[in-house]
């Protein structure tokens, strides 16, 4: 469903007030960026990715349907982008990134836990995101759409354009696998 | 009911069953620990995304987007502008050239005719004389002109 601040937002720009799609990527960039953060796996390939999405949208927003709801079309362009993007063999673990990407991520944290907290939750991320790079496109982005973004099955569908029947078997599948990835992870690092 | 396919038990961990399946599903788990176990890993699984980090976009991501869109828009006004500055150049040489014959026109003060004849006439010789006034080759042209004349 169309949020109705995304379609007088949508119509400014198209009636060329360009301060709205400086809203329009303040609104959404942090979703983005984090959806092509665990889609790619580091920073700087987030980065570049998330900048694509939002270009890609500048040039298409004039064409924008108002049937469809933007946030579900931002995730569409970016999950596509991710997965035109990801065509490398090796994926880049979490601390695999590019250090001035990493630098730009870390520097944002404010609360900081405790040292034994933080290595538990990294270490526990970390087999997470390799597990999950390990996955084939098609199933990390449901789970990643599920899971990080909190989309429920008809979201995702939409912004897939598959049934829910496809994205109920995806989703399944894709813990079954990172179920038996992570498991291994841990096992070879221990 | 049977142990249910890992899909219903991860719909179910996702709220995304209908109420009749969910009530049956719920009944069949009392009694079975392999599917209370499934359904214990998934939770797990779960509590590692919920625990994952998350990313919100570098800082100032939105400015850098924004000059990239800049560009966009440069891009977007060069595309044509060869070809408009081509065409504005033509438009102005035809502006000028009818300016120019406009207020020939004008000047002249005649009808299109006039202009003719008054054109015809000004590139005639019969304006200019063969020969400087009062020169020995002004004479002889007189002379010569007489006798052909008889």
């Amino acid at each position: 469903m169309q949020n109705p601040d995304d379609l007088i937002l949508i119509d400014r720009f198209k009636s060329g007030d360009a301060s709205a799609f400086g809203e329009i990527v303040l609104k959404y960039q942090d979703k983005i960026y984090n959806l092509c953060r665990h889609m790619l796996g580091n920073a700087h390939d987030a980065e570049d990715a998330s900048q694509d999405v939002f270009l890609k949208a500048f040039q298409a927003l004039s064409k924008f349907q108002p049937e469809a709801s933007l946030y579900t079309w931002l995730y569409r362009v970016a999950t596509n982008t991710c997965i035109d993007r990801r065509r490398k063999p090796v994926f880049e673990s979490l601390f695999g990134g590019s250090e001035e990407g990493e630098r730009l991520v870390h520097d944002r944290a404010s609360d900081a836990p405790s040292p034994e907290r933080l290595y538990q939750s990294k270490q526990l991320d970390r087999t997470l995101q390799e597990s999950l790079g390990k996955l084939s496109p098609k199933l990390r982005t449901v789970i990643v759409l599920k899971e990080i973004e909190e989309l429920s099955y008809e979201e995702i569908a939409d912004t897939l354009e598959i049934s829910m029947g496809t994205v109920k078997s995806r989703i399944a599948r894709a813990r079954e696998e990172l179920q038996i990835l992570m498991k291994k992870f841990r096992e070879q690092n221990p | 009911m049977s142990c249910p396919k890992t899909e219903l038990i991860s719909a179910y961990l996702d709220e995304e069953v209908g109420p009749g399946e969910k009530t049956r599903f719920e009944t069949h788990l009392q009694g079975c620990s392999s599917c209370t176990h499934t359904l214990a890993e998934l939770r797990s699984l779960r509590m590692a995304f919920s625990n994952a980090e998350r990313h919100p976009a570098p800082y100032g991501f939105a400015t850098r987007v924004i000059a990239r869109t800049a560009g966009l828009e440069k891009k977007k006004a060069t595309w044509f502008a060869p070809y408009f500055v081509g065409f504005a150049e033509a438009a102005v040489l035809l502006i000028v050239i009818t300016v120019g014959i406009l207020a020939g026109r004008v000047m002249t003060n005649g009808s299109p005719a006039t202009t003719a004849t008054n054109m015809a006439s000004s590139l005639s010789l019969e304006l200019f004389d063969a020969t400087p006034p009062g020169s020995l080759g002004g004479a002889y042209l007189a002379m010569t002109e007489v006798r052909n004349e008889k």
